[in-house]
């Protein structure tokens, strides 16, 4: 049975379709010249904001087309959940919204790849207004430029139970300060309670490797370098907290969220947050809020860990003064101050963290956890390298699981992880 | 369009019959009806599945279009231990799932079969699990199988202690199995149960005057009754075993388990070739892998078949 010419000719155009949208897509580049009238309709795509900020977005929006007659923006927000997956799926397809919400490691295949424009070239009169370090936060090793404007910053104090601590024979005003004073605590706490209570509830990350000071990666950016002394130091400790069930048994399996509610239930004893957990643990578990301490993050290296969001501009927007002024909008020193009033985060301009408002107590603990953050984050480090991928997270992970199970050593598991990740990182190209 | 049809069909019969001639010409209009459908097809399943036959020879990344790499994909996999990891965990899958999911629905519907008075309750609560969200399911599971959930609370109080249900690599792949199969039964039972509705009583009366017991009869009435069926479900469970993603990702976590070690392939897939750093081509190639597996387990399981039929 032969199939007519004109059904056979439908098929392969209709085959055909997909094929040719996918191979024209992503090559119209847009310019990277700012300086222009700044007009036209922009899409601006936010992570997971809508549901508890939409007035203010609305009224931010609201604020720039008024500042800017002739322009509109879009707003459009995506969960949490599988974010990185949208960007890639929109990336891939040439449909990038012109202003994009970023985390450094998300803005490193986009440059790679010529989707993110480079701000040190169309935006770098900007550039003194915000922190030093976290302009800096959206390069890309190997490459020239600053990728991402600067959003707001987050850090946070490490909590923990009083309750726990004093059950254990442990002086709960006198939280851990160092690694030693931690680990010390930790198997003491193990032990008293037969191996119940556990301090951990997480595996090592990069980040804190970074923290206990081990050097991250070479100084050009070209290979991982956490297999070292100090690297094996900080796993071998963690496996002999492992052993002694004072880091918790599920531990290479959790979450953050997961090692959330063990904190909340009074399995682990202590766990890092920010200001926005004091709420919630107010409501969700009023016991462990009447005896909870807050303490310092613990370094080595005398910088705590921030994180940074950003603003990316699309390199190929079709309306480049428009999306970098709007950018550039989102992130000024007045918005990132009043975002800031309505949620625990930390504007990363400069001097707004000198405002009162960071930095006069007012006797509550909301208050003295938001000073205390403001102050560390002066000096603070984003310790994730920009080019350390979620598929590099995971080698890491598993690694570290395979030299606390007791499978590998703890320097054969860092040595496979270097090894691994510097595979991943010639791959990304 | 109707009209073509209508008058081609007939001229072309009387062309046949009359001057042995045959001139033979397929009308538009099927094609034109299945066209919907065609479009669908090629555009949602065709073109993806040509497509990754096709990065599965290149090295594709999410943003970078990558070039022709031959079968380098394929000779990373042989030296990649998670894929044999993945590919272990889901062989184990398909032997440890599969038998239940054979047996324990057509035991169910065999309860279940009998009018008497309430049992479309029971048979509506064995379907339950089929209907509800498995990311629902997963998290119930999660937390009655959690160090300190229920399960756990339950064998301390009777003297057993705590089970590492979630943090023991074997234990975690047995209670994702232990779900799947909880999960599937509902479903596998209402196909058993339109099986069984075709049994003659008429067998099981005579096998019972021959003095056969229940047993036997299930045996050598229902079984062979139901065979075709069971091979049915066999063949369609053991794809969905191999395939599995869900259950494991839920309990397990998106690392697959303490050190990875409960990674299933398609999980490998979906870490591996998802993401603005995904590596498409290689992720591709464990997806041949996967597809050409999943044909010949169900060559396997008809082949078995048409054996015993022989």
């Amino acid at each position: 049975m032969r199939m007519p010419r004109r059904a056979l000719a439908a098929a392969v155009v209709a085959l055909a379709l997909p094929l040719s949208a996918c191979g024209s897509g992503g090559d119209e580049g847009g310019s990277a010249d700012a300086s222009g009238k700044v007009e036209g309709d922009i899409t601006f795509q936010t992570w997971n904001l809508r549901a508890n900020f939409k007035p203010y977005f609305e009224g931010l929006i609201a604020d720039f087309e008024k500042k800017y007659p002739g322009t509109k923006v879009k707003w459009v927000d995506q969960p949490a959940e599988g974010y990185a997956d949208k960007i890639s799926a929109d990336a891939a397809g040439g449909t990038l919204p012109d202003v994009v919400n970023v985390s450094p490691d998300l803005v490193a295949p986009l440059a790679k790849a010529g989707l993110a424009l480079d701000l040190d070239k169309s935006a770098a009169k900007y550039k003194k207004e915000y922190l030093p370090g976290a302009w800096a936060s959206h390069e890309i090793p190997g490459m020239e430029g600053t990728y991402a404007f600067p959003w707001y910053l987050n850090t946070g104090p490490l909590f923990y139970n009083k309750s726990l601590f004093k059950e254990a024979g442990l002086d709960a005003s006198k939280p851990p300060k160092t690694y030693d004073e931690l680990f010390d605590n930790a198997l003491e706490l193990a032990d008293k309670s037969d191996g119940k209570v556990a301090t951990l509830a997480n595996v090592p990350t990069i980040e804190d490797f970074g923290r206990y000071g081990v050097e991250l990666m070479n100084k050009e950016g070209t290979a991982f370098a956490f297999n070292d002394a100090k690297g094996v130091e900080l796993l071998t400790k963690y496996k002999e907290l492992y052993d002694a069930k004072a880091l918790d048994s599920q531990a290479l399996t959790a979450t953050p969220e997961s090692s959330g509610k063990k904190f909340l239930t009074g399995a682990v004893a202590m766990n890092p947050g920010s200001a926005l957990d004091l709420g919630n643990f107010k409501k969700q578990a009023p016991n462990l809020y009447k005896n909870i301490g807050i303490t310092d993050q613990i370094t080595s290296t005398g910088k705590v860990n921030m994180y940074v969001m950003g603003v990316m501009v699309n390199a190929q927007t079709k309306r480049t003064p428009a999306a970098v002024a709007f950018a550039h909008f989102v992130t000024d020193a007045q918005n990132q101050m009043s975002f800031a009033k309505k949620v625990a985060i930390f504007p990363s301009t400069a001097g707004s963290l000198d405002d009162p408002y960071f930095t006069k107590e007012d006797g509550t603990d909301e208050t003295r956890v938001r000073i205390a953050a403001a102050k560390s984050l002066k000096n603070a480090v984003n310790y994730t390298p920009v080019l350390f991928s979620e598929q590099m997270k995971t080698e890491l992970r598993n690694s570290v699981a395979k030299a606390l199970q007791g499978k590998v050593s703890p320097e054969e598991a860092l040595d496979n992880a270097v090894k691994a990740c510097d595979r991943l990182l010639k791959q990304q190209g | 369009m109707a009209s073509s049809s209508s008058t081609a069909a007939p001229g072309t019969a009387s062309h046949g019959a009359g001057t042995g001639r045959v001139r033979r010409q397929l009308p538009t209009s099927p094609w034109l009806f299945a066209a919907p459908g065609l479009l669908v097809v090629g555009i949602f399943i065709l073109y993806p599945f040509v497509s990754t036959l096709v990065n599965a020879f290149t090295d594709r990344r999410t943003l970078i279009p990558g070039e022709f790499v031959g079968l380098a994909n394929f000779r990373e996999l042989l030296h990649d231990e998670m894929f044999w990891i993945g590919l272990r965990n889901s062989t184990l899958y398909v032997l440890g799932v599969v038998p239940a999911l054979v047996l324990l629905p057509l035991l169910l519907a065999l309860l279940v079969q009998k009018n008497i008075p309430g049992i479309a309750f029971f048979r509506s609560a064995f379907y339950t699990p089929v209907v509800a969200s498995i990311v629902v399911v997963g998290l119930i599971w999660v937390w009655l199988l959690d160090e300190r959930g229920l399960v756990n609370s339950l064998l301390e109080t009777i003297g057993v202690g705590r089970v590492g249900f979630l943090s023991d690599q074997w234990l975690l792949l047995l209670s994702a199995m232990a779900v799947t199969v909880w999960k599937g039964l509902g479903y596998y039972m209402i196909i058993y149960l339109a099986a069984l509705a075709n049994v003659p009583r008429e067998l099981h009366e005579a096998a019972s005057v021959d003095g056969a017991g229940a047993f036997r009869r299930f045996l050598t009435v229902t079984v062979p009754a139901v065979r075709s069926t069971m091979v049915l479900v066999g063949a369609l469970s053991s794809v969905a075993a191999f395939k599995v993603f869900s259950e494991v990702y839920l309990m397990a976590g998106p690392d697959g388990g303490p050190a990875g070690e409960d990674t299933t392939l398609v999980m490998l897939v979906q870490r591996t070739g998802t993401g603005l750093t995904g590596r498409v081509g290689y992720a591709s190639a464990i997806s041949v892998v996967v597809f050409v597996v999943t044909v010949a387990l169900m060559l396997l399981v008809l082949r078995a078949d048409r054996k015993e039929d022989a």
